[in-house]
């Protein structure tokens, strides 16, 4: 069981949930320490002022915000929290959703939302608000604060628990009509390379299952790691040719594609 | 819009569609320096090596897998590098998808496409084809010495791509321990429930959404700047619902109330 990262309450309407919350995402990276690599000791990272070049124990250090001129101001971490909202420690329900108005490039982090506490009354709190969702299949949107900031949440169910999902607000995502050389309405394609195109789509068309991708990279380090301690060094592969060596000739390619998945 | 961060080329069967990578979002966070509190200079890291208590540069670095009790697989970086995978600047779309299958979960990081070189028709159908079929593409791009597992979709006039979290990353539930009730939610607590719900729907504008805290930080700052004392307020607290019956009836009354005015 992961441990909690925040505690509070979910209030809907007037109904209080307390609940904490865990991630909902596991770290199997590979960590790594930095070593000398002469000697082979382990290096530790410390803070040095670099005025006075001494090493500063961790309460002698605050933070600074620095102003364009160079100029800064010491804000602390006593003087943050002074601006957090009176009810930090809710999560309050503003408005419900369908899932399908949001686009996915909204969602940030997830993590599961569990009944706090042992009473019977969170338990049955919690499972009304799973329930409901479930049923007007709607996902709540809220703030909390967390760590020193304020997130936008979405809230949903996910196989029977709350899942939470911390947002981007809406001026931390760009505009896509900036992006160069997207959709350019003087290379549409004609209605036959259209059709062969959607062809190949749909003959490399299958069911979403999550578990048949695996993460080759984390196997690939952990090969890495495993032949460097039997004592084997490792060389970077050599890149492969790219694939674009094909020409412009669009209709050529779909067709030939076509006939090779088809046999 | 920012310059591209990556280039290189989508593959669909042997069409290949010349593309450039472009981050989609921009954090907007108020960002601090850690500083020495009695002057204000600025902190450095230094790496000082544990045996010599002498800093190293950081070319002198390697990297250490921990076996047990301090023993070390010493690997030079460009041996993690190597882990990599393909460099061969292509992503093949090697399996196409319902979205409305791929929870949002599995989503971590969003890119924008453009078209590269002379890949304007390519890119347009590829684009089209997306839409037309409503599949994204599944593939796998390495980018900064790692492999990340992607999806490809249609978005407005524009290919989106969102690196992937694995299955096995992912917390299942049956691993939490969710204290059930010891009964379920009467049918009219639910029907009430739902009506508190279809009360506050509403259709989603990210635009309404203001990150207010950001501007209180920023006017923190303003007001430090000035020289002015920041008072330190008490948190309050909010106390669990006894009677869930009676709180979601109250909820809909005050709800009533709201709508009529």
């Amino acid at each position: 069981m992961p441990r909690s990262l925040w505690s509070g309450s979910l209030s809907f309407g007037l109904v209080n949930v307390p609940v904490v919350m865990v991630t909902a995402v596991r770290d199997l990276d590979l960590h790594f320490r930095q070593l000398h690599e002469k000697d082979g000791a382990p290096i530790e990272v410390q803070r040095w002022c670099s005025k006075e070049d001494v090493e500063v124990p961790y309460e002698e250090i605050t933070h600074a915000f620095e102003f364009d001129d160079g100029s800064q101001v010491i804000i602390t971490d006593e003087e943050l929290q002074s601006i957090e909202p009176r009810r930090t420690r809710t999560i309050e329900i503003e408005q419900f959703v369908e899932m399908d108005e949001v686009d996915a490039i909204y969602f940030d982090h997830p993590y599961y939302l569990l009944p706090a506490g042992s009473d019977d009354g969170s338990a049955r709190a919690y499972r009304l608000l799973v329930d409901v969702m479930a049923r007007t299949e709607r996902a709540a949107l809220g703030r909390f604060v967390m760590r020193a900031k304020e997130y936008l949440a979405i809230v949903r169910t996910h196989d029977g628990a709350l899942m939470l999902s911390t947002m981007l607000f809406a001026d931390e995502v760009r505009d896509s009509g900036d992006v160069e050389n997207a959709a350019q309405k003087s290379h549409k394609p004609s209605a036959k390379e259209l059709r062969a195109a959607v062809a190949v789509i749909e003959e490399l068309s299958g069911t979403w299952d999550p578990g048949e991708w695996k993460d080759r990279y984390r196997r690939r380090l952990q090969d890495v790691v495993s032949r460097k301690r039997k004592g084997k060094t490792i060389k970077a592969p050599e890149p492969r040719d790219t694939a674009s060596e094909e020409g412009p000739d669009l209709m050529a390619a779909l067709e030939q594609t076509l006939a090779e998945m088809r046999g | 819009m920012a310059r591209s961060i990556w280039n290189g080329t989508i593959t669909l069967g042997l069409i290949a569609v010349p593309i450039k990578v472009h981050s989609a979002t921009d954090s907007h966070t108020v960002h601090f320096h850690q500083v020495h509190a009695e002057d204000g200079a600025r902190i450095k890291q230094k790496r000082i090596c544990s045996k010599e208590g002498k800093e190293v540069p950081y070319k002198e670095v390697s990297m250490g897998y921990e076996l047990r009790g301090g023993e070390y697989v010493l690997l030079e970086k460009e041996e993690i590098d190597a882990a990599a995978g393909d460099r061969s600047h292509t992503i093949e779309l090697e399996q196409f998808v319902d979205p409305a299958e791929v929870d949002p979960v599995f989503y971590d990081k969003t890119y924008y496409l453009g078209a590269g070189e002379d890949g304007e028709d390519a890119y347009r159908l590829l684009l089209d084809a997306l839409g037309r079929a409503k599949r994204s593409g599944i593939g796998r791009w390495v980018f900064h010495n790692r492999e990340y597992l992607v999806s490809v979709r249609a978005g407005d006039d524009v290919l989106v791509l969102h690196t992937m979290r694995f299955a096995d990353q992912l917390v299942r539930v049956e691993k939490l321990d969710i204290a059930q009730p010891s009964r379920k939610p009467a049918k009219r607590e639910l029907d009430m429930a739902e009506k508190l719900v279809e009360s506050l729907g509403k259709r989603f504008r990210p635009g309404s959404f203001k990150d207010t805290y950001r501007d209180r930080v920023a006017e923190l700052i303003k007001r430090k700047a000035e020289g002015e004392e920041i008072e330190l307020p008490e948190p309050e607290e909010v106390e669990a619902t006894d009677d869930l019956s009676a709180a979601l009836e109250a909820s809909l009354g005050d709800g009533r109330r709201k709508a009529r005015r």
